[in-house]
């Protein structure tokens, strides 16, 4: 259902003495299958958040081509790729004045009513009902803002849907529930899920994981053939003891 | 009684579709159109007919008023003298507001010089709404001025908007608070096109235990200016925070300067400004789901102001 054909994404970097350029994304290709879970992960500066703002369009592709159901979108703007049913959770989502919870839900939904965007809060389950006339901004707490981001982009009702570290932020209490959230929207609407992450509770739960690396892809496949690679690379010192906010480093 | 184009204005300034229920007194081109009172909400007119006096009984509970002001005679500047009393432990909202119809090259104004006094544990809900329409070409002028006094325990909630059309505006809130009162003032302020507006704030915190916390929003859209000066000086054991922001379009331009004055040891004192464009991130995110560029800012600032 999406595709990525020789994708560039290419920066000016006057440090480098050959072109004065660098790829960020360094000729990715990859098809991902409708209905299915993906972790991107890797080590910080890989790459990953490139890739998959490149997906939603909010990075435009320096060559190759963006497929998603077939047609050609590397040209679509954000606002046409969000109508054609992909959705995109911000690692660091914007803070507003002004603008609520509710406000958010329904320019995602296009429901007004207070009865059905209850139900959509219900349904979705991460945020109580009273942060729906919660103001989206900078008096929110990390944690907070990431359960409305989540909660908004599964009310969008997406195909796609790309979560950037969802769980930033997030008490190690919800991240379970979060997994069983996004992989309960799967088995219910078939939609293509995509999470950049480090938690070893996202690359398990995933059906395929994606190892990027200097802008390369270099890995696909299972978690348990990962393992080694993911040691290497020392994506995620990958070991059982990490607990808390202190040590959620060693899953970066 | 009421023409359209009145109903037009009061429904802006006012939210009125229709006179109000309760306590009011429309002003009409410089001249009383309609009053009515309550039982407990007096409406007088000033000795020497230059405003009103409004007087609330001590203890009124949920009872509101409304003043509007419309405007709608070429070459009018209407300068009017409003005081509100308000009694002991009442509870009231008092809507007042502006709307000018500019239909010719001649200017038309409006300055109302509000000032309230707020007795021992009452609260007042004060919302202003100035705007102007009109197809003239005529300046519109709207210079208001707030003057508060709340005694012990009295607590104010000022909602100030200048909503658009306005050319030129001299914005004056002044307040003196007393021992353990409460204020809270935000001032939305729209300008475009030429327009500009001066909004000058000063507010004492003279009693103990008192608090006050002023808001400033503004939005400059083309070559418009604003000017925004807030100062709370406190002069006991108090709290204040002014928190102005200003999102600049197009080539709005804007000078934002809160000062704080702690003339007594136990004060505390905080600001926060920010003048800028929208956001990308913001932008970004609500284009994420599905807004268009424009949508995307037209939510942004409707938040913002609202």
């Amino acid at each position: 259902m999406l595709e990525l054909k020789d994708l560039y994404f290419t920066v000016p970097d006057s440090s480098i003495g050959n072109s004065g350029e660098r790829n960020i994304i360094d000729g990715l290709n990859f098809q991902f299958e409708k209905g299915k879970f993906y972790a991107i992960t890797g080590p910080n500066g890989s790459g990953k958040t490139t890739l998959a703002k490149l997906i939603m369009g909010i990075n435009p592709v320096s060559s190759g081509a963006v497929l998603y159901e077939g047609k050609e979108i590397s040209d679509l703007s954000i606002t046409e790729r969000a109508k054609l049913g992909i959705a995109y959770s911000f690692q660091q989502p914007a803070r507003f004045k002004g603008i609520t919870f509710r406000d958010l839900l329904s320019i995602a939904t296009g429901i007004e009513e207070e009865k059905k965007l209850l139900e959509i809060v219900s349904h979705v389950g991460i945020c109580p009902l009273s942060f729906l006339d919660k103001e989206v901004d900078a008096k929110l707490s990390g944690g907070e803002i990431k359960k409305i981001e989540l909660a908004i982009t599964i009310a969008a009702g997406p195909k796609l849907a790309i979560y950037d570290e969802p769980d930033t932020g997030i008490d190690l209490w919800t991240i379970g529930p979060m997994v069983q959230l996004l992989k309960k929207e799967l088995a219910d609407h078939f939609t293509t899920t995509i999470v950049v992450s480090h938690n070893r509770v996202f690359l398990e739960a995933a059906d395929v994981i994606l190892i990027l690396d200097k802008g390369h892809l270099v890995y696909t496949g299972n978690l348990t053939d990962a393992l080694p690679l993911l040691t290497d690379l020392s994506v995620c010192t990958y070991h059982d003891s990490c607990e808390g906010e202190e040590n959620a480093g060693c899953f970066r | 009684m009421l023409d359209a184009l009145d109903k037009t204005l009061l429904k802006t300034v006012a939210e009125l579709e229709d006179l109000p229920k309760g306590a009011y007194n429309i002003r009409k081109n410089g001249k009383l159109l309609r009053r009515q009172q309550s039982a407990n909400i007096n409406i007088e007119t000033n000795e020497d007919g230059t405003g009103i006096i409004v007087t609330i009984k001590p203890g009124t509970k949920n009872e509101s008023v409304h003043i509007p002001v419309i405007l709608s005679q070429a070459g009018l500047y209407d300068v009017v003298y409003n005081a509100f009393i308000i009694g002991e432990d009442a509870e009231v909202t008092i809507v007042a507001g502006c709307g000018i119809h500019c239909g010719t090259s001649a200017p038309e104004g409006h300055a109302g010089i509000h000032e309230f006094r707020v007795g021992r544990n009452a609260k007042v809900t004060y919302v202003e709404k100035h705007y102007a329409m009109g197809e003239g070409t005529g300046k519109r002028t709207l210079n208001p001025t707030t003057k508060i006094f709340l005694e012990q325990g009295a607590s104010a909630d000022m909602e100030l908007t200048q909503i658009g059309g306005v050319d030129e505006a001299n914005r004056i809130n002044e307040a003196e608070l007393g021992p353990d009162s409460l204020l809270l003032v935000t001032e939305r302020v729209l300008t475009d096109g030429e327009q500009t507006a001066v909004s000058n704030n000063s507010i004492i915190l003279q009693g103990a235990g008192s608090r006050a916390n002023m808001i400033s929003r503004s939005v400059m859209k083309g070559n418009s200016n604003q000017i925004f000066y807030a100062t709370i000086e406190a002069l006991n054991k108090s709290f204040g925070h002014i928190e102005c922001d200003a999102i600049i379009m197009d080539n709005g331009t804007n000078e934002t300067m809160p000062s704080l004055k702690a003339k007594h040891p136990d004060a505390e004192l905080t600001h926060e400004a920010s003048i800028g464009k929208i956001a990308s991130d913001q932008l970004t995110k609500l284009m994420s789901l599905g807004l268009t560029y424009d949508q995307a800012v037209n939510r942004i600032i409707q938040g913002f102001l609202r």
